[in-house]
């Protein structure tokens, strides 16, 4: 939905007595606000630039380095793990999502009962704190949890290193199918009935209508989910810190780009080195948000 | 200008306020024979919908169990305790301080959302109807926070409240440091412009005629008429920062300071073999959240789908 910009009234351009009393109320209202977003938001944005360009410590700058906190983080084994990891866990979680996704929101949208029951269970998970999840996660999780219990299994998942950064995308790709569901469930009311009417008609069952029809049909719908949930991928911390004790071990296996940032700026105290590494996770987040405000934007003009 | 990454779908609020939902698959009329197999394939999506939705319980009815046991039941592979106990709520709540940080988190959710709910529907306000030049172009860029992302605002803002500027105030490790940086959203304040936008003009022109100021009119007319935006964003709030992990970390280092989130990461650490501790930790955590689900459902998917479309 486009912002409706108020249409200016007939007169709207003559200035009627209490107009600048309307302008001043105006500023005042938005005052506070404003002042958040410009403090917390806009100078942030700058500010991380310019740190980014100074070796920083605890104390404040040491030095203008220019661009060399980048080329350092080129050549930083521990960045590139992590870039590795990252890229790794969104390649794995962003197909998960998008189909335990589409799989619930069909199933919500079938005409049944308890439509409003199934959709709350599904929606369950995404309600739960990261930090309440990943408790539950490493309870299920522990070698005589119920997971291994089920499948007699002794594994050791977390601290395994081969097993740790999949159970993370295992854990997310189950907590976020949720709030995937949401979106494919609108996209799919935007699929008109007629459709589907004719497709039986021609004798289609509900498989051949979901793969013929259903599937390439929900395509702004799939690219949607897609961008939502690889940036959401690329943010990936709450669940790597806390089962790592912030080590992004084991064997840094869990270590993901923003623990990188975090530990680099509070353990290390290396705030322009951390500021580089949270400008480049910036632009790459942002290269998927232009990417997404460009098609959804002709989406609406269309 | 277009709404950031809006899905061109149909809304969500009415997904969300549980609408009939149109139905995708048209069932096909008049074919024989089409009944009885239609009748075994709902039998048989019924089977797959609860086992589905059993595998999304599971692990919390688990975890509400064990939180139910006494320590030396939790290796036991029983659903329901054998001695029912409050032991591990006792010790999380008592010994490991989980009072303690129940309160911090209450205090930071309540007041957030309070000043988030205040300021978005003041802020909504203006930017909805009051006149005023450079309107648009400070929309512009309340739109355009959300295109930022805390994580690239870790590193400025951990050291801009390490040394506040130009007052050199430390608010690492305070409450009013926390609040400064989620005093209000651009979420809560879009949310309220735009439900804003839907009520009619007629309303308050006539509160115009009464001479009633701007404030009166937007604390006495437009306020009362905006129930469901003030709950979906009072909602979106509350269990953004009850949950909010990231900041409360970052900021809130000291354990008298901790938030449920923090206290929870913090307690895996040292003591996560206590499982019924845990556990009803994990429980206290999740309570006000799905209480708030239960009874609020309908603004609380709304509010969370239309936060989400942010990205």
């Amino acid at each position: 939905m486009a912002i409706a910009v108020p249409k200016r009234r007939l007169f709207g351009r003559t200035r009627q007595p209490g107009a600048a009393r309307e302008a001043l109320v105006g500023y005042a209202f938005v005052f506070v606000p404003m002042a958040v977003f410009i403090l917390f938001f806009i100078y942030p944005m700058g500010y991380a630039v310019y740190i980014s360009r100074f070796d920083w410590g605890i104390l404040g700058p040491l030095g203008k380095v220019g661009w060399k906190n980048y080329t350092s983080l080129w050549h930083d084994t521990l960045f590139r793990r992590a870039v590795k990891n990252t890229i790794e866990y969104t390649v794995w979680v962003v197909p998960l999502q998008m189909t335990l996704g589409l799989l619930l929101a069909v199933i919500v949208n079938q005409r049944i009962r308890f439509r409003t029951f199934f959709r709350g269970a599904f929606y369950f998970p995404a309600l739960a704190s990261s930090a309440a999840i990943t408790a539950i996660a490493i309870y299920l999780l522990n070698v005589d949890g119920l997971v291994n219990k089920v499948f007699g299994l002794h594994k050791l998942w977390f601290y395994d290193p081969k097993t740790a950064l999949p159970a993370i995308t295992g854990l997310n790709a189950w907590t976020t199918a949720g709030t995937m569901m949401l979106f494919y469930l609108a996209a799919l009311q935007a699929i008109p009935t007629d459709v589907y009417e004719a497709a039986a008609i021609d004798g289609a069952g509900p498989w051949r209508q979901f793969w013929k029809i259903t599937f390439p049909l929900l395509k702004p719908g799939h690219f949607f989910v897609a961008v939502v949930s690889i940036i959401g991928a690329m943010k990936i911390f709450d669940q790597a810190y806390i089962v790592s004790r912030g080590t992004g071990g084991p064997d840094y296996s869990t270590y993901t780009v923003v623990l990188y940032i975090y530990n680099t700026a509070i353990r290390d105290a290396q705030l322009g080195l951390a500021a580089a590494s949270g400008v480049v996770l910036f632009v790459v987040i942002f290269l998927f948000t232009i990417i997404q405000w460009a098609f959804f934007g002709r989406q609406e003009a269309a | 200008m277009s709404e950031p990454a809006a899905p061109p779908f149909a809304a969500l609020e009415e997904l969300a306020a549980g609408e009939p939902v149109a139905v995708g698959q048209a069932g096909p009329t008049g074919i024989p024979g089409r009944a009885r197999s239609e009748r075994i394939q709902r039998a048989i999506a019924y089977t797959a919908m609860f086992a589905i939705s059993l595998l999304f319980f599971v692990p919390f009815l688990w975890s509400l169990s064990t939180s139910f046991k006494p320590l030396s039941e939790t290796a036991n592979f029983a659903l329901l305790p054998h001695n029912w106990t409050l032991a591990g709520y006792r010790t999380a709540l008592g010994d490991y301080n989980f009072a303690r940080y129940m309160g911090n988190s209450a205090i930071l959710a309540v007041t957030v959302t309070f000043t988030s709910v205040f300021l978005g529907a003041l802020g909504g306000y203006a930017f909805a109807r009051l006149r005023f030049p450079g309107r648009n172009i400070l929309f512009f860029l309340v739109l355009g926070t959300l295109m930022i992302p805390d994580q690239l605002r870790l590193v400025p803002i951990y050291r801009m409240l390490t040394v506040f500027p130009v007052t050199h105030w430390n608010l690492v490790d305070t409450y009013q440091g926390y609040w400064a940086i989620r005093l209000v959203s651009a979420t809560a304040l879009f949310l309220m412009r735009q439900y804003f936008l839907t009520i009619p003009r007629d309303l308050e022109e006539a509160a115009k005629l009464d001479a009633a100021g701007f404030f009166k009119t937007f604390w006495r007319v437009m306020l009362p008429l905006a129930g469901p935006a003030l709950a979906a964003v009072a909602i979106l709030e509350f269990q953004g920062t009850w949950n909010d992990f990231f900041w409360a970390n970052l900021l809130l280092q000291s354990p008298q300071h901790w938030t449920l989130p923090v206290g929870l990461a913090q307690f895996v650490f040292t003591y996560r073999t206590l499982w019924n501790s845990l556990m009803a930790a994990t429980m206290i955590a999740l309570a006000p959240v799905v209480l708030v689900y239960l009874f609020f459902q309908r603004y609380f998917v709304a509010g969370v789908a239309s936060a989400g479309v942010k990205g």
